[in-house]
Protein backbone atom coordinates (compact mmCIF):
# COMPACT_ATOMS: atom_id res chain seq x y z
CA UNK A 1 0.00 0.00 0.00
CA UNK A 2 1.36 3.43 -0.91
CA UNK A 3 1.37 6.29 1.56
CA UNK A 4 -1.27 8.08 -0.46
CA UNK A 5 -3.64 5.09 -0.39
CA UNK A 6 -3.18 4.92 3.34
CA UNK A 7 -3.75 8.68 3.65
CA UNK A 8 -7.28 8.17 2.33
CA UNK A 9 -8.04 4.99 4.27
CA UNK A 10 -10.97 4.60 6.71
CA UNK A 11 -8.80 4.84 9.86
CA UNK A 12 -7.62 8.32 8.92
CA UNK A 13 -11.16 9.34 8.01
CA UNK A 14 -12.43 8.19 11.42
CA UNK A 15 -9.88 10.21 13.42
CA UNK A 16 -10.28 13.25 11.16
CA UNK A 17 -14.08 13.20 11.39
CA UNK A 18 -13.97 12.73 15.17
CA UNK A 19 -12.02 15.90 15.78
CA UNK A 20 -14.04 17.98 13.32
CA UNK A 21 -17.25 16.73 14.96
CA UNK A 22 -15.82 17.84 18.30
CA UNK A 23 -15.07 21.34 16.96
CA UNK A 24 -18.63 21.60 15.64
CA UNK A 25 -20.03 20.40 18.96
CA UNK A 26 -17.95 23.02 20.78
CA UNK A 27 -19.21 25.82 18.54
CA UNK A 28 -22.84 24.80 19.13
CA UNK A 29 -22.27 24.47 22.88
CA UNK A 30 -20.68 27.92 23.19
CA UNK A 31 -23.36 29.44 21.00
CA UNK A 32 -26.01 28.27 23.45
CA UNK A 33 -23.93 29.18 26.52
CA UNK A 34 -23.33 32.73 25.30
CA UNK A 35 -26.96 33.14 24.21
CA UNK A 36 -28.06 32.25 27.71
CA UNK A 37 -25.54 34.64 29.27
CA UNK A 38 -26.58 37.39 26.87
CA UNK A 39 -30.23 37.09 27.95
CA UNK A 40 -29.19 37.12 31.60
CA UNK A 41 -27.37 40.45 31.27
CA UNK A 42 -30.41 41.87 29.52
CA UNK A 43 -29.49 41.84 25.85
CA UNK A 44 -32.46 41.77 23.50
CA UNK A 45 -33.11 38.92 21.09
CA UNK A 46 -32.51 41.22 18.14
CA UNK A 47 -29.06 42.13 19.49
CA UNK A 48 -28.20 38.44 19.92
CA UNK A 49 -29.41 37.71 16.42
CA UNK A 50 -27.37 40.56 15.04
CA UNK A 51 -24.18 39.27 16.70
CA UNK A 52 -24.70 35.74 15.39
CA UNK A 53 -25.50 36.99 11.92
CA UNK A 54 -22.47 39.27 11.80
CA UNK A 55 -20.17 36.46 12.94
CA UNK A 56 -21.56 34.13 10.28
CA UNK A 57 -21.15 36.67 7.50
CA UNK A 58 -17.62 37.53 8.61
CA UNK A 59 -16.59 33.87 8.37
CA UNK A 60 -17.48 33.57 4.68
CA UNK A 61 -14.59 35.58 3.25
CA UNK A 62 -11.78 33.95 5.26
CA UNK A 63 -13.23 30.46 4.71
CA UNK A 64 -13.22 30.90 0.96
CA UNK A 65 -9.75 32.40 1.21
CA UNK A 66 -8.25 29.19 2.58
CA UNK A 67 -9.82 26.95 -0.06
CA UNK A 68 -6.82 27.11 -2.38
CA UNK A 69 -4.32 26.16 0.32
CA UNK A 70 -6.69 23.48 1.58
CA UNK A 71 -7.09 21.98 -1.84
CA UNK A 72 -3.38 22.03 -2.53
CA UNK A 73 -2.80 20.26 0.80
CA UNK A 74 -5.16 17.48 -0.32
CA UNK A 75 -2.86 16.58 -3.16
CA UNK A 76 0.02 16.26 -0.67
CA UNK A 77 -1.47 14.58 2.41
CA UNK A 78 -4.89 13.28 1.31
CA UNK A 79 -8.44 14.42 2.13
CA UNK A 80 -9.07 13.31 5.74
CA UNK A 81 -5.82 14.63 7.24
CA UNK A 82 -6.38 17.90 5.38
CA UNK A 83 -9.88 18.11 6.84
CA UNK A 84 -8.49 17.44 10.31
CA UNK A 85 -5.65 19.97 10.05
CA UNK A 86 -7.71 22.73 8.39
CA UNK A 87 -10.65 22.09 10.74
CA UNK A 88 -8.74 22.79 13.96
CA UNK A 89 -6.10 25.22 15.22
CA UNK A 90 -3.01 25.61 13.07
CA UNK A 91 -3.05 27.60 9.87
CA UNK A 92 -3.05 26.16 6.38
CA UNK A 93 0.34 27.63 5.38
CA UNK A 94 1.95 26.35 8.60
CA UNK A 95 0.48 22.91 8.04
CA UNK A 96 1.87 22.65 4.53
CA UNK A 97 5.25 23.77 5.82
CA UNK A 98 5.10 21.18 8.62
CA UNK A 99 4.18 18.40 6.21
CA UNK A 100 7.00 19.40 3.88
CA UNK A 101 9.53 19.51 6.73
CA UNK A 102 8.54 16.04 7.98
CA UNK A 103 8.82 14.40 4.58
CA UNK A 104 12.14 16.11 3.92
CA UNK A 105 13.62 15.07 7.24
CA UNK A 106 12.99 11.45 6.18
CA UNK A 107 14.36 12.03 2.70
CA UNK A 108 10.97 11.53 1.04
CA UNK A 109 8.68 13.67 -1.09
CA UNK A 110 5.04 14.26 -0.14
CA UNK A 111 2.74 12.15 -2.31
CA UNK A 112 5.80 11.13 -4.34
CA UNK A 113 9.09 9.23 -4.07
CA UNK A 114 9.39 7.16 -0.88
CA UNK A 115 6.02 8.31 0.53
CA UNK A 116 5.16 5.16 2.49
CA UNK A 117 2.47 4.77 5.18
CA UNK A 118 5.29 5.23 7.72
CA UNK A 119 6.25 8.60 6.24
CA UNK A 120 2.59 9.61 6.15
CA UNK A 121 2.39 8.73 9.83
CA UNK A 122 5.48 10.85 10.46
CA UNK A 123 3.57 13.79 8.99
CA UNK A 124 0.62 12.89 11.25
CA UNK A 125 2.88 12.85 14.32
CA UNK A 126 4.39 16.23 13.51
CA UNK A 127 1.17 18.03 12.61
CA UNK A 128 -0.89 16.53 15.44
CA UNK A 129 1.59 17.27 18.20
CA UNK A 130 2.26 20.65 16.60
CA UNK A 131 -1.41 21.62 16.62
CA UNK A 132 -1.83 20.25 20.13
CA UNK A 133 0.73 22.83 21.34
CA UNK A 134 -1.85 25.64 21.26
CA UNK A 135 -4.52 23.44 22.77
CA UNK A 136 -2.32 22.26 25.63
CA UNK A 137 -1.30 25.80 26.50
CA UNK A 138 -4.90 27.03 26.27
CA UNK A 139 -6.09 24.10 28.38
CA UNK A 140 -3.69 24.86 31.23
CA UNK A 141 -3.21 28.64 31.03
CA UNK A 142 -6.71 30.03 30.44
CA UNK A 143 -7.86 29.65 34.08
CA UNK A 144 -4.78 31.64 35.19
CA UNK A 145 -5.23 34.32 32.54
CA UNK A 146 -8.83 34.58 33.67
CA UNK A 147 -7.76 35.12 37.29
CA UNK A 148 -5.36 37.89 36.26
CA UNK A 149 -8.14 39.56 34.30
CA UNK A 150 -10.57 39.39 37.21
CA UNK A 151 -7.98 40.93 39.55
CA UNK A 152 -7.27 43.70 37.08
CA UNK A 153 -10.90 44.63 36.46
CA UNK A 154 -11.79 44.61 40.16
CA UNK A 155 -9.38 47.52 40.78
CA UNK A 156 -10.59 51.10 40.34
CA UNK A 157 -10.05 52.11 36.72
CA UNK A 158 -9.58 48.40 35.97
CA UNK A 159 -12.44 48.24 33.47
CA UNK A 160 -11.04 51.28 31.69
CA UNK A 161 -7.56 49.76 31.58
CA UNK A 162 -8.84 46.45 30.27
CA UNK A 163 -10.82 48.15 27.54
CA UNK A 164 -7.78 50.23 26.45
CA UNK A 165 -5.59 47.12 26.36
CA UNK A 166 -8.19 45.17 24.41
CA UNK A 167 -8.81 47.89 21.83
CA UNK A 168 -5.11 48.74 21.61
CA UNK A 169 -4.14 45.10 21.08
CA UNK A 170 -6.68 44.72 18.30
CA UNK A 171 -5.73 47.90 16.45
CA UNK A 172 -2.03 47.11 16.82
CA UNK A 173 -2.35 43.54 15.55
CA UNK A 174 -4.31 44.59 12.50
CA UNK A 175 -1.94 47.48 11.87
CA UNK A 176 0.89 44.98 11.95
CA UNK A 177 -0.88 42.37 9.80
CA UNK A 178 -1.92 44.97 7.23
CA UNK A 179 1.59 46.44 7.23
CA UNK A 180 3.13 43.02 6.67
CA UNK A 181 0.89 42.49 3.64
CA UNK A 182 1.49 45.95 2.23
CA UNK A 183 5.25 45.61 2.07
CA UNK A 184 4.80 42.65 -0.31
CA UNK A 185 4.18 44.93 -3.29
CA UNK A 186 1.88 47.23 -5.20
CA UNK A 187 -1.18 44.95 -5.66
CA UNK A 188 -1.14 44.27 -1.91
CA UNK A 189 -1.03 47.97 -1.06
CA UNK A 190 -3.80 48.58 -3.57
CA UNK A 191 -6.02 45.82 -2.11
CA UNK A 192 -5.52 47.00 1.46
CA UNK A 193 -6.20 50.62 0.49
CA UNK A 194 -9.45 49.73 -1.29
CA UNK A 195 -10.47 47.62 1.71
CA UNK A 196 -9.78 50.48 4.13
CA UNK A 197 -11.73 52.98 2.03
CA UNK A 198 -14.75 50.74 1.43
CA UNK A 199 -14.90 49.67 5.06
CA UNK A 200 -14.77 53.30 6.23
CA UNK A 201 -17.47 54.25 3.72
CA UNK A 202 -19.83 51.41 4.68
CA UNK A 203 -19.47 52.09 8.38
CA UNK A 204 -19.96 55.82 7.84
CA UNK A 205 -23.15 55.30 5.85
CA UNK A 206 -24.43 52.65 8.26
CA UNK A 207 -23.89 54.89 11.29
CA UNK A 208 -25.16 58.05 9.67
CA UNK A 209 -28.37 56.52 8.35
CA UNK A 210 -28.72 53.95 11.12
CA UNK A 211 -28.77 50.98 8.73
CA UNK A 212 -28.02 48.01 10.94
CA UNK A 213 -27.89 45.31 8.28
CA UNK A 214 -25.19 47.26 6.48
CA UNK A 215 -23.00 47.05 9.60
CA UNK A 216 -23.37 43.27 9.52
CA UNK A 217 -22.32 43.08 5.88
CA UNK A 218 -19.72 45.84 5.91
CA UNK A 219 -16.72 43.53 6.32
CA UNK A 220 -17.99 41.01 3.76
CA UNK A 221 -18.74 43.70 1.19
CA UNK A 222 -15.38 45.41 1.73
CA UNK A 223 -13.49 42.17 1.13
CA UNK A 224 -15.50 41.45 -2.01
CA UNK A 225 -15.04 44.95 -3.42
CA UNK A 226 -11.28 44.98 -2.84
CA UNK A 227 -10.90 41.54 -4.43
CA UNK A 228 -12.95 42.66 -7.44
CA UNK A 229 -10.79 45.78 -7.69
CA UNK A 230 -7.51 43.88 -7.53
CA UNK A 231 -8.83 41.43 -10.14
CA UNK A 232 -8.79 44.30 -12.63
CA UNK A 233 -5.61 45.81 -11.20
CA UNK A 234 -3.35 42.80 -11.82
CA UNK B 1 -21.56 36.37 34.33
CA UNK B 2 -19.73 34.19 36.87
CA UNK B 3 -21.92 31.27 35.92
CA UNK B 4 -21.06 31.86 32.25
CA UNK B 5 -17.32 31.97 33.05
CA UNK B 6 -17.54 28.72 35.02
CA UNK B 7 -19.49 26.98 32.26
CA UNK B 8 -16.99 28.28 29.68
CA UNK B 9 -14.07 26.85 31.65
CA UNK B 10 -15.84 23.52 32.08
CA UNK B 11 -16.94 23.04 28.45
CA UNK B 12 -13.85 24.68 27.03
CA UNK B 13 -11.56 22.32 28.88
CA UNK B 14 -13.69 19.25 28.15
CA UNK B 15 -13.73 19.90 24.40
CA UNK B 16 -10.09 20.99 24.11
CA UNK B 17 -8.98 18.14 26.40
CA UNK B 18 -10.74 15.62 24.14
CA UNK B 19 -9.19 17.36 21.13
CA UNK B 20 -5.71 16.87 22.60
CA UNK B 21 -6.45 13.20 23.29
CA UNK B 22 -7.61 12.54 19.73
CA UNK B 23 -4.57 14.38 18.35
CA UNK B 24 -2.25 12.12 20.34
CA UNK B 25 -4.28 8.94 19.85
CA UNK B 26 -4.19 9.15 16.07
CA UNK B 27 -0.42 8.84 15.47
CA UNK B 28 -0.10 6.38 18.38
CA UNK B 29 -2.78 4.15 16.86
CA UNK B 30 -1.23 4.19 13.41
CA UNK B 31 2.22 3.49 14.89
CA UNK B 32 1.49 0.76 17.37
CA UNK B 33 -1.85 -0.80 16.48
CA UNK B 34 -1.45 -0.73 12.71
CA UNK B 35 2.34 -1.04 12.82
CA UNK B 36 3.34 1.88 10.57
CA UNK B 37 5.86 3.31 13.03
CA UNK B 38 8.41 5.70 11.49
CA UNK B 39 10.73 5.46 14.54
CA UNK B 40 11.10 7.94 17.37
CA UNK B 41 14.34 9.49 16.17
CA UNK B 42 12.65 10.56 12.95
CA UNK B 43 9.62 11.82 14.83
CA UNK B 44 11.75 13.89 17.20
CA UNK B 45 13.85 15.33 14.37
CA UNK B 46 10.86 16.29 12.30
CA UNK B 47 8.95 17.67 15.28
CA UNK B 48 11.90 19.82 16.36
CA UNK B 49 12.26 21.27 12.87
CA UNK B 50 8.58 22.21 13.00
CA UNK B 51 8.61 23.41 16.60
CA UNK B 52 11.57 25.68 15.90
CA UNK B 53 9.24 27.74 13.72
CA UNK B 54 5.99 27.69 15.68
CA UNK B 55 6.65 26.75 19.32
CA UNK B 56 6.91 30.33 20.56
CA UNK B 57 3.55 31.13 19.00
CA UNK B 58 1.83 28.45 21.13
CA UNK B 59 2.45 30.63 24.18
CA UNK B 60 2.37 34.12 22.72
CA UNK B 61 -0.92 33.96 20.83
CA UNK B 62 -3.23 32.81 23.64
CA UNK B 63 -1.72 35.44 25.94
CA UNK B 64 -1.71 38.35 23.54
CA UNK B 65 -5.25 37.80 22.26
CA UNK B 66 -6.72 37.09 25.69
CA UNK B 67 -7.83 40.66 26.45
CA UNK B 68 -9.74 40.67 23.16
CA UNK B 69 -11.18 37.15 23.22
CA UNK B 70 -11.86 36.67 26.92
CA UNK B 71 -12.25 33.25 28.55
CA UNK B 72 -14.97 31.83 26.33
CA UNK B 73 -13.57 33.32 23.12
CA UNK B 74 -10.12 31.88 23.84
CA UNK B 75 -11.46 28.34 24.21
CA UNK B 76 -13.37 28.53 20.94
CA UNK B 77 -10.72 30.39 18.93
CA UNK B 78 -7.81 28.16 19.96
CA UNK B 79 -9.71 25.06 18.98
CA UNK B 80 -11.29 26.13 15.71
CA UNK B 81 -8.22 28.05 14.48
CA UNK B 82 -8.01 30.87 11.90
CA UNK B 83 -7.53 33.34 14.71
CA UNK B 84 -6.23 36.43 12.95
CA UNK B 85 -8.05 36.01 9.66
CA UNK B 86 -11.44 34.92 11.04
CA UNK B 87 -11.94 34.94 14.81
CA UNK B 88 -10.59 38.42 15.56
CA UNK B 89 -12.43 40.03 12.63
CA UNK B 90 -15.62 38.26 13.79
CA UNK B 91 -15.22 39.68 17.31
CA UNK B 92 -14.49 43.15 15.98
CA UNK B 93 -17.40 43.35 13.57
CA UNK B 94 -19.90 41.86 16.05
CA UNK B 95 -18.93 44.31 18.77
CA UNK B 96 -19.22 47.12 16.23
CA UNK B 97 -22.60 45.90 14.94
CA UNK B 98 -24.11 45.55 18.41
CA UNK B 99 -22.27 48.60 19.76
CA UNK B 100 -20.40 47.19 22.76
CA UNK B 101 -16.88 47.87 24.07
CA UNK B 102 -14.13 45.25 23.76
CA UNK B 103 -12.67 44.01 27.04
CA UNK B 104 -15.99 44.27 28.92
CA UNK B 105 -18.31 41.44 30.01
CA UNK B 106 -20.89 42.34 27.40
CA UNK B 107 -18.14 42.61 24.80
CA UNK B 108 -16.95 39.11 25.65
CA UNK B 109 -20.44 37.60 25.34
CA UNK B 110 -21.11 39.33 22.02
CA UNK B 111 -17.67 38.26 20.77
CA UNK B 112 -18.31 34.64 21.74
CA UNK B 113 -21.66 34.66 19.94
CA UNK B 114 -19.79 35.88 16.87
CA UNK B 115 -16.82 33.48 17.04
CA UNK B 116 -19.03 30.43 17.66
CA UNK B 117 -21.19 31.32 14.68
CA UNK B 118 -18.09 31.99 12.58
CA UNK B 119 -16.59 28.64 13.59
CA UNK B 120 -19.76 26.82 12.51
CA UNK B 121 -20.00 28.60 9.17
CA UNK B 122 -16.29 27.92 8.55
CA UNK B 123 -16.79 24.16 8.98
CA UNK B 124 -19.97 24.17 6.92
CA UNK B 125 -18.06 25.77 4.02
CA UNK B 126 -14.84 23.78 4.36
CA UNK B 127 -16.17 20.23 4.77
CA UNK B 128 -17.88 20.03 1.36
CA UNK B 129 -14.85 21.74 -0.19
CA UNK B 130 -12.55 19.08 1.16
CA UNK B 131 -14.90 16.30 0.12
CA UNK B 132 -15.07 17.76 -3.37
CA UNK B 133 -11.31 18.17 -3.18
CA UNK B 134 -9.14 18.43 -6.23
CA UNK B 135 -12.12 18.55 -8.58
CA UNK B 136 -12.82 22.06 -7.33
CA UNK B 137 -9.56 23.52 -8.61
CA UNK B 138 -10.46 22.48 -12.13
CA UNK B 139 -13.78 24.35 -11.88
CA UNK B 140 -12.62 27.71 -10.49
CA UNK B 141 -11.19 29.75 -13.41
CA UNK B 142 -7.50 30.49 -13.12
CA UNK B 143 -7.97 34.24 -13.32
CA UNK B 144 -10.20 34.07 -10.25
CA UNK B 145 -7.68 31.89 -8.41
CA UNK B 146 -5.07 34.59 -8.97
CA UNK B 147 -7.03 36.89 -6.67
CA UNK B 148 -6.90 34.49 -3.70
CA UNK B 149 -3.53 35.66 -2.30
CA UNK B 150 -5.09 39.10 -1.84
CA UNK B 151 -7.82 37.86 0.49
CA UNK B 152 -5.58 38.55 3.50
CA UNK B 153 -4.73 42.22 2.84
CA UNK B 154 -8.43 42.76 2.08
CA UNK B 155 -9.56 41.30 5.42
CA UNK B 156 -6.85 42.98 7.46
CA UNK B 157 -7.33 46.39 5.85
CA UNK B 158 -11.11 46.29 6.31
CA UNK B 159 -10.84 45.33 9.99
CA UNK B 160 -8.23 48.00 10.64
CA UNK B 161 -10.56 50.59 9.11
CA UNK B 162 -13.33 49.51 11.44
CA UNK B 163 -11.24 50.72 14.36
CA UNK B 164 -9.90 53.70 12.51
CA UNK B 165 -13.51 54.91 12.47
CA UNK B 166 -13.55 54.94 16.25
CA UNK B 167 -9.93 55.97 16.89
CA UNK B 168 -8.69 57.59 13.65
CA UNK B 169 -5.31 58.65 15.03
CA UNK B 170 -4.53 55.28 16.53
CA UNK B 171 -5.58 53.50 13.35
CA UNK B 172 -3.08 55.49 11.29
CA UNK B 173 -0.45 55.15 14.00
CA UNK B 174 -0.96 51.37 14.16
CA UNK B 175 -0.46 51.07 10.43
CA UNK B 176 2.72 53.14 10.50
CA UNK B 177 4.11 51.15 13.43
CA UNK B 178 3.03 47.96 11.65
CA UNK B 179 4.85 48.80 8.43
CA UNK B 180 8.02 49.91 10.23
CA UNK B 181 8.13 46.92 12.58
CA UNK B 182 7.52 44.49 9.74
CA UNK B 183 10.33 45.98 7.69
CA UNK B 184 12.71 45.72 10.63
CA UNK B 185 15.02 42.69 10.60
CA UNK B 186 13.62 41.06 13.76
CA UNK B 187 12.19 37.56 14.24
CA UNK B 188 8.67 37.12 12.90
CA UNK B 189 7.05 36.07 16.18
CA UNK B 190 8.15 39.26 17.96
CA UNK B 191 6.53 41.57 15.44
CA UNK B 192 2.87 41.48 16.47
CA UNK B 193 3.79 41.54 20.16
CA UNK B 194 6.07 44.53 19.67
CA UNK B 195 3.30 46.41 17.85
CA UNK B 196 0.83 45.69 20.67
CA UNK B 197 3.23 46.81 23.39
CA UNK B 198 4.13 50.02 21.54
CA UNK B 199 0.57 51.04 20.74
CA UNK B 200 -0.93 50.19 24.14
CA UNK B 201 1.84 52.19 25.85
CA UNK B 202 1.16 55.17 23.60
CA UNK B 203 -2.59 54.93 24.25
CA UNK B 204 -2.10 54.71 28.03
CA UNK B 205 0.31 57.66 28.01
CA UNK B 206 -2.11 59.71 25.92
CA UNK B 207 -4.93 58.82 28.32
CA UNK B 208 -2.85 60.02 31.29
CA UNK B 209 -1.99 63.29 29.56
CA UNK B 210 -5.65 63.92 28.83
CA UNK B 211 -6.78 63.23 32.40
CA UNK B 212 -4.06 65.57 33.71
CA UNK B 213 -5.25 68.38 31.46
CA UNK B 214 -8.86 67.84 32.53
Amino acid sequence: MSGMDFANSPVVWIFGSAIVALVIFQAIKFLSLSKKAAREIGMSDSEIKRAVKTGSITAIGPSIGIIIVAVSLISLIGNPLTMMRIGVIGSAPIESMGAQLSAESAGATLAGEGFTPEIFNLVVWTLCIGGAGWMIFTFFATPYLSKIQTKLTSKPKGEYLMSIIASGAMIAVFGSLTGAEMIKGAPYIFTAAVAVISSLTFNYIANKKGINWLKEWSLGFSILISLAAVYFFI
Amino acid sequence: MNEFRAASHRWGRITIGLGILISLAMPLYISFVMGYHPGFSLIINSFLAYAAVVAIVWFLEPIMYFPVLGVSGTYVAFFTGNISNMCLPAVASCQEAVGVEPGTDKGEIVGTLGISAASLVNKIILIPVILAGLWLLTVIPESVQEVFPYVLPAIFGAVLAQFAGKYPIYGVLALIIGILVNMAPIPLFTKNVLCIVLLVCIMLAAGKLKSKKA
